[in-house]
């Protein structure tokens, strides 16, 4: 029996946001900008989406008059994260057979 | 990137895969940390060897003692930049957070062993009238031993093997030091470890950094 897919990973731009959030501590958003090659104004909207399903935690504040705003992952977004990759891993075994 | 784009399983996991390795990217270390402290220690090991032979100055621990200083001055100079100047981090690892607290905990193991050394040099000197280089020479194998366990952390969270090998030797070098009781030997064997645990490693890390950057 397939699991399926979390349609909140399973997007290019939101899996490769939490693919990066995973292996660091936390990120800037001009930095997850920057590695992701994405616009401001749709990772804003993706960035939300993670943020509303509870995988990602944002913090906004200001820095020298500046906004800053960090992104971390959650250890619910973790968990999500392993659930994806597993069953990712379940659909190209089957694949390979 | 595209959100609307429909995502096959296969290119999930090429992006899955694509941004972990930016993600280790930003951990690489430069290695210039490593560079500038073991010229630092090298140089201080062999122009005290030089003086030894030489006798430029009564004083042994002369370059020590101008090592001590610089370094102090450096660490002032970082800390002001850290706190006034620099810009805001993009991006925060955990490995970055453990090297914070390892460097800390490394210079205070490093103070404590030079306090211990200086300490046992004046007992002896008060107890017996005279100078003894036993303590100094201990010393240096603990120190040695000190650079090796900090060399050892480093390598192996960054998964560096030139690191890895290199405390390894350290850890050979200190431990030959510590059954040596001649100054001239145990700044022989310093330089060496030096050399295989800081300075070797640390121009291969600059080189994979640098390769790794100009590629963008």
């Amino acid at each position: 029996m397939f699991k399926e897919l979390d349609p909140i990973l399973h997007s290019q731009l939101r899996l490769a946001v939490m693919s990066l959030l995973i292996g660091v501590k936390e990120a800037e958003f001009t930095f997850i900008k920057e590695k992701t090659n994405s616009t401001a104004g749709n990772l804003s909207v993706q960035v939300q989406k993670l943020k509303d399903a509870g995988y990602i935690e944002v913090n906004k504040q200001f820095k020298d008059n500046y906004p800053l705003t960090t992104c971390k992952v959650t250890s619910k977004g973790v968990q999500a994260f392993e659930d994806y990759v597993k069953a990712l891993q379940q659909y190209l075994d089957v694949g390979k057979k | 990137m595209n959100e609307e784009k429909p995502l096959s399983q296969q290119e999930s996991l090429l992006i899955i895969q694509q941004m972990i390795s930016t993600a280790k990217t930003e951990q690489k270390d430069n290695g210039m940390g490593w560079i500038i402290w073991g010229w630092m220690l090298f140089l201080a090991s062999v122009f005290t060897l030089i003086n030894l032979k030489f006798e430029w100055s009564a004083n042994l621990f002369l370059f020590w003692n101008i090592f001590g200083g610089l370094a102090f001055v450096m660490m002032i100079l970082d800390l002001i930049r850290n706190n006034f100047f620099r810009k805001s981090i993009k991006v925060k690892t955990y490995t970055g957070d453990l090297f914070m607290k390892l460097n800390a905990g490394f210079f205070i193991s490093l103070m404590f062993i030079i306090f211990a050394i200086n300490l046992g040099s004046r007992y002896i000197h008060e107890e017996f009238g005279k100078g003894s280089m036993v303590f100094v020479n201990i010393g240096f194998a603990l120190l040695i031993n000190l650079y090796a366990f900090w060399i050892l952390i480093y390598g192996a969270a960054l998964n560096f093997r030139p690191s890895v090998i290199g405390a390894y030797a350290c850890f050979a070098l200190g431990l030959t030091a510590m059954f040596i009781n001649e100054f001239e030997w145990t700044m022989i064997l310093h330089a060496g470890a030096i050399l295989i645990g800081y300075i070797i490693p640390g121009h291969i890390a600059n080189n994979e950094f640098r390769k790794i950057h100009s590629k963008g």
